[in-house]
């Protein structure tokens, strides 16, 4: 599988994406163009996701993977915080804003793994979009929390609210779930006369996508002035910790492999898009050119090229 | 001949996820008209950053608005304590303006 994973196109664009970065290409994706995708693609992954689970029904399985995955969210920060105060040296406030994203999850990462894992015969369950929707916002709490202790009380207790809204209101969220839902509500045959726009095209727009991420990711690596050694090896130990845990989860509790596999995916990604901005709202001490760096230049890009393959490995080996 | 006056030009470059803190600033110290900018790359002390619309946290905005000296100094009294925490970067600069009383 790690064959077909690297020579499938959306991780060839990806790569292609990162090396264009690399050697300074002006190659650029039109901003509109990029945000169209990006709305696109959520809006097709949350009605498949929407179907499959109107087509299953909730099952005790949704259930436990949902559970599974709060749960997941919720804790996993805690490791990382110790791990970036110890050997990263970083301050409260910027481990406790790292942490939030470690325990958060890339929406990209899903599906990419998705696609990944269906061409390869390991389709995961439709409810894993409800698992990874559950799991953008728990570590944002556990993260604030830690973060809060190196703060002054008056600054820890300032814009929560105002950062909830900006997490439940963030518009891939928003357009995720609301997808999710219209896709439960019209279920299959609902969706018969919109098929074509959504199945068609994916995998096409899915490989313009990663190579716009590709460029984004390379050019964050590039441009950043924050990353230590230290920091670089913890943004590549994390994501094979959490996404081993988070498969052996999955497998723990009954979840096929691809479910199991991508569930250790979404335990391995680290957010990029909703929790940055939460936590630039949150807490604008912590330093984003080190959360967004380690976040988007070294786990995204680890996760995208060895992490989804490694996971889907272990889940077939363990089932 | 048009008379003009001069009063405070005043542009403050945030973080997009900031914005509204930063108006809530402004309207504080009654400041009734902003524009907000959209800044598309720049370089500074910790490198250079470009904006995209992937991640949002890396976006930056300037904001631009015109005040008497009084308010302008309101503002600035109002955003000094943030100034290092929330990486703001504050410019004011004398202008001269048509019609003063509408700032």
């Amino acid at each position: 599988m790690i064959a077909d994973t690297l020579t499938s196109p959306v991780i060839l664009f990806f790569v292609l994406g990162f090396l264009a970065a690399l050697i300074r290409s002006d190659l650029s994706i039109p901003e509109a163009f990029g945000k169209a995708m990006s709305i696109y693609l959520m809006a097709a992954i949350g009605l498949k996701g929407g179907i499959e689970v109107a087509d299953a029904g909730f099952t005790n399985e949704l259930m436990v993977a949902a559970l599974a995955g709060i749960g997941l969210s919720f804790i996993l920060p805690l490791p990382a915080y110790f791990l970036l105060r110890k050997l990263g040296k970083l301050s409260a406030i910027d481990a406790g804003a790292v942490s939030a994203h470690y325990g958060s999850v890339s929406v990209v990462t899903f599906v990419t793994a998705q696609e990944i894992f269906t061409d390869n015969g390991l389709g995961p369950a439709g409810y894993m979009v409800a698992v990874m929707a559950l799991m953008e916002t728990p570590a944002i709490i556990s993260g604030l929390l830690l973060a809060r202790r190196g703060m002054s009380d008056d600054a820890g207790q300032r814009n929560t609210g105002k950062m909830l809204h900006e997490v439940f209101s963030n518009g891939s969220v928003v357009l995720l779930i609301g997808a999710f839902i219209i896709g439960i509500v019209i279920g299959k045959d609902g969706f018969e006369p919109v098929s074509p726009l959504f199945k068609i095209g994916f995998t096409g727009v899915l490989c313009l996508f990663l190579l716009d991420m590709g460029l984004v990711a390379a050019r964050r690596l590039i441009q950043s002035r924050k990353l230590t050694v230290p920091l670089i090896f913890i943004g590549l130990l994390l994501p094979i910790v959490n996404g081993t845990i988070g498969t052996v989860l999955g497998v723990f509790i009954g979840l096929d492999a691809g479910s199991a596999a991508i569930l250790g995916v979404l335990a391995a990604s680290a957010s990029y898009i909703a929790v940055p901005a939460a936590m630039r709202l949150a807490v604008p001490e912590a330093d984003p050119g080190v959360y967004l760096s380690m976040s988007l230049g070294i786990t995204f890009p680890f996760n995208i090229i060895i992490g989804i393959s490694l996971f889907a490995a272990i889940a077939q080996a363990m089932i | 001949m048009v008379d003009t006056v001069i009063r405070k030009r005043i542009e403050i470059l945030v973080d997009t996820p900031l914005l509204p803190r930063i108006v809530d600033l402004i309207r504080s110290v009654d400041i009734s008209g902003w524009s907000v900018l959209h800044v598309d790359s720049g370089g500074g002390r910790d490198g250079s950053w470009q904006h995209d619309d992937v991640t949002g946290a890396a976006a930056k905005s300037i904001l631009l608005a015109v005040a008497n000296e009084t308010k302008a100094k309101a503002l600035t009294d109002a955003i000094e304590p943030i100034l290092e925490s929330h990486g703001l970067l504050l410019l004011v600069g004398n202008v001269e303006v048509i019609r003063g009383d509408k700032f």
